[in-house]
């Protein structure tokens, strides 16, 4: 399978970064996929995408106040913005001379460093390693949309471990989500909502 | 660790029972908490259906085994709105599942009994576990009672047949007798025959909860068991002759129609049938036998008055052994006149021998008047034919057993007066030859240990009573000279405290009253606990065994009074234990 750069890192730090990528790399990644950055070799870091964000420029201000503006306009304007489109991303482990740790990278990436998008095969072999070691980060941060990014999370991964062949992945993921929510009642019952809708 | 089923407690293991046992490895929860005081508090990690209150389980932990009763089940949540929400009606029934699975839970009240060392593994070493086993089989390794805690989340399982036989004993091994099943698993539960019986024990029920029939289980035991004589005051005549089931209608054999050599059955009075049937010989009581103490037993049967013991007391002064016969002649109301024809008391009157005496010549004729009911038994006579009461000691200091069946004579009157004087008589016997055995005395053999099976025990040991009964002398301290009580009731709050803490052994079915149910755990720990557990016995077939007599408590399915029991019994071979058969090989 062919890999899927979705940008290049603008910013970063030990628990997430953000990629700046234009607006036609913009049909592949998705709101919790999950992305990777090879380091160096035998090193790659791991994250889930939990933001996607379109900032504004002067130019777009002016275009939105203006009459009757040409199709060919907005879509040059679209397509060729000077700001780009930011994804934030949260880090969720690393790959280490072929194993996985679900730990945060003992060393973020640097700008400009191309991201990937995982494959099937990626997600599901970062998945299902240890005992979801990586939820820890995704429920750290409740000011991110925790029980969507879960939600989405699970979609992707459970497909991923299907064709891998784990059909009970999907049922351990959710069984090990209620252990480290179950003593949050309201946060629980929010993911699972939000997880039954997928 | 041990392994139970290595069955070193005796056959081969069926398939089913290797089954059972596999089934009853597996886990069913987990320690989370509790301590000595406090029962110990298992997780369940299996439907609560699969467990019910009075389930044998085990905990393993490290080396040791620690064997106790499921008393209570409580439901539980992580967070109380868990439970409060129904939550299965806003997610998708996969994903209730799992958050019920995880939040919801049912926790066991688990109260520990019996601790054991169990070896070490027999693969990793082998030399080890040699040496732990025969520590087993010298019985220098056993069950003792719980002095320390598991350990947190040690491993909780339902008790296999193994462990059921590693603790109550194997049946057919020394005294062993099987007297039920657990209620889970369906593993045999076994008394031991020999300890049950040196102490007194008590059966209690309420009516129609099987007492009856599992009374002639244990009796038809003892007398198989044949170490111990048995003498049953058969108040209803149900234990000698063959009987009819109330519940099924099915003919029901007695006691001497399965042990016929072994079973003596007495009927009270000359010419006594016992349901159509005569007796091996009938029991008349000499009036000469009679003693004032006999009679003040009956004062509330007889409505005695106060002045009862004095007006008795002066009867056995005048008369001594002759009293009864004596009074019973005298005449009352009679006068006659002297020689100034002046109206005097006859001579052969109550009243006469009152004044001579120096009693209240009232209360003499009033004492005359309701004695009248003993005056009359037609069992009392002044002569026996035979020494029946004689031949009953004989009966049962020779190997034989003793049924005495009161015939028509049932009142409770004929149950206590007849019981009360039977057991004095052989509470003498027994003291007296214990005492020469004792002491040394030549010629003087240990006297055998005997049960008198008492029904309506209430009635000879209620409060007003025990103090004056022979038998609360014997559930007290009659152990020390080889005769117990067996006490059926149906009112075990109806007997005597006293007696009651002095039970050794009580196998109780379902019990209404809660005053009965106090009563039976009397003196026992974990009442509390138990306590609920008596309350919810199935009505029927559904006992709880407790005391001094079992390692430790436990509810048990009764085996059924039928033909199959009797044929189990009488032609079963009595297996050798592999314990004998590696002793004999020399191991």
């Amino acid at each position: 399978m062919s890999e899927i750069e979705i940008g290049r890192l603008l910013r970063s730090g030990t628990t997430g970064f953000v990629v700046g990528c234009k607006v036609n790399q913009l049909n592949a990644p998705g709101f919790g996929a999950m992305v990777r950055v090879p380091l160096e070799a035998q090193y790659q870091v791991y994250g889930v995408i939990y933001d996607i964000h379109i900032e504004d420029d002067g130019l777009v201000r002016q275009l939105i106040t203006a009459q009757d503006v040409p199709e060919e306009v907005l879509r040059d304007n679209r397509e060729n913005r000077n700001v780009p489109v930011e994804i934030g991303v949260l880090a969720l482990g690393y790959e280490q001379e072929r194993r996985i740790f679900h730990l945060l990278p003992p060393r973020p990436p640097l700008s400009l460093d191309a991201i990937f998008l995982c494959n099937p095969g990626e997600v599901a072999h970062f998945t299902s390693a240890g005992r979801f070691g990586y939820f820890r980060h995704m429920l750290r941060d409740r000011d991110k949309p925790v029980e969507e990014l879960l939600a989405a999370h699970l979609y992707q991964a459970r497909a991923a471990q299907v064709d891998a062949g784990n059909e009970d992945w999907y049922q351990m993921a959710v069984g090990e989500l209620i252990t480290l929510m179950r003593d949050d009642y309201q946060g629980l019952i929010k993911t699972l909502s939000a997880v039954s809708e997928i | 660790m041990i392994n139970a089923d290595l069955d070193r407690n005796g056959s081969e293991m069926s398939e089913q029972s290797v089954s059972s046992s596999v089934e009853a490895k597996k886990p069913i929860g987990y320690i989370v908490g509790g301590g000595l005081k406090a029962n110990l508090q298992a997780r369940l990690t299996v439907p609560a259906q699969k467990v019910q209150e009075g389930a044998f389980v085990v905990v393993e932990s490290g080396n040791w085994l620690f064997y106790g009763l499921v008393t209570d089940m409580q439901l539980g949540s992580t967070d109380p709105r868990f439970a409060d929400e129904q939550t299965e009606t806003r997610l998708p029934p996969e994903l209730a599942k799992l958050l019920h699975g995880q939040t919801l839970f049912t926790n066991l009240e688990v109260m520990a009994a019996l601790m054991m060392e169990q070896g070490p593994d027999m693969d990793e070493d082998p030399e080890a576990y040699q040496a732990w086993f025969q520590k087993v089989m010298e019985e220098e390794i056993r069950p003792e009672p719980v002095k320390t805690v598991p350990q947190h989340h040690a491993e909780v399982r339902l008790a296999g047949a193994g462990d059921i036989a590693e603790i109550f004993g194997k049946e057919g091994e020394k005294g062993y007798f099987r007297i039920g099943d657990t209620i889970e698993g369906g593993h045999p539960v076994c008394v031991d025959l020999d300890k049950l019986v040196q102490r007194s024990s008590g059966i209690f029920g309420a009516t129609g909860t099987g007492k009856s029939f599992l009374t002639r289980v244990i009796l038809a035991g003892l007398i198989k068991r044949d170490k111990t004589a048995v003498l049953i005051f058969d108040m209803h005549n149900e234990y000698g002759p063959d009987d009819t089931a109330s519940d099924t209608g099915m003919r029901v054999p007695g006691l001497k129609a399965k042990f016929p050599s072994k079973v003596r059955m007495v009927g009270l009075g000359r010419g006594a049938t016992i349901r159509g049937k005569t007796p091996d010989y009938t029991l008349e009581i000499a009036e000469s036998d009679i003693k004032p103490e006999d009679v003040m037993m009956l004062a509330q049967e007889l409505n005695l008055r106060e002045t009862t013991p004095t007006t008795l007391e002066a009867l056995r002064a005048s008369f001594h052994e002759t009293w009864f016969q004596e009074f019973k002649q005298m005449r009352t109301n009679a006068y006659e006149f002297d020689e100034d024809g002046k109206r005097v008391p006859a001579p052969d009157s109550v009243e006469a021998w009152a004044n001579e005496a120096g009693v209240h010549p009232g209360a003499a004729e009033a004492l005359h008047s309701k004695l009248r009911r003993l005056f009359n038994a037609p069992y009392i006579v002044e002569q026996p034919a035979a020494n029946a009461l004689q031949q009953m000691i004989d009966n049962l200091d020779n190997g034989q057993h003793v049924v005495l069946s009161f015939g028509k004579h049932e009142t409770d009157l004929d149950y206590l007066f007849v019981s009360n004087l039977i057991t004095r008589r052989i509470r003498d016997v027994w003291e007296y030859r214990t005492n020469n055995f004792r002491s040394g005395h030549q010629g003087a053999t240990e006297p055998r240990p005997l049960v008198i099976a008492v029904e309506e025990a209430h009635k000879l040991l209620n409060r007003e009573m025990a103090s004056q009964t022979t038998f609360s002398t014997i559930a007290r301290e009659m152990r020390k000279y080889y005769v117990t009580l067996l006490i059926i009731d149906q009112r075990p709050s109806q007997i005597y405290d006293e007696v009651m803490s002095q039970l050794g052994t009580r196998i109780t079915g379902w019990l209404g009253d809660s005053d009965d149910i106090q009563s039976v755990l009397t003196g026992l720990a974990g009442r509390e606990a138990l306590r609920g557990m008596l309350a919810h016995l199935q009505p029927k077939e559904e006992v709880l065994m407790l005391g001094w007599g079992v390692p430790m408590p436990i509810v048990v399915h009764s085996r059924r009074y039928d033909d199959a029991f009797w044929e189990e019994l009488l032609e079963k071979k009595d297996r050798r234990s592999n314990r004998d058969i590696l002793k004999d090989i020399g191991f």
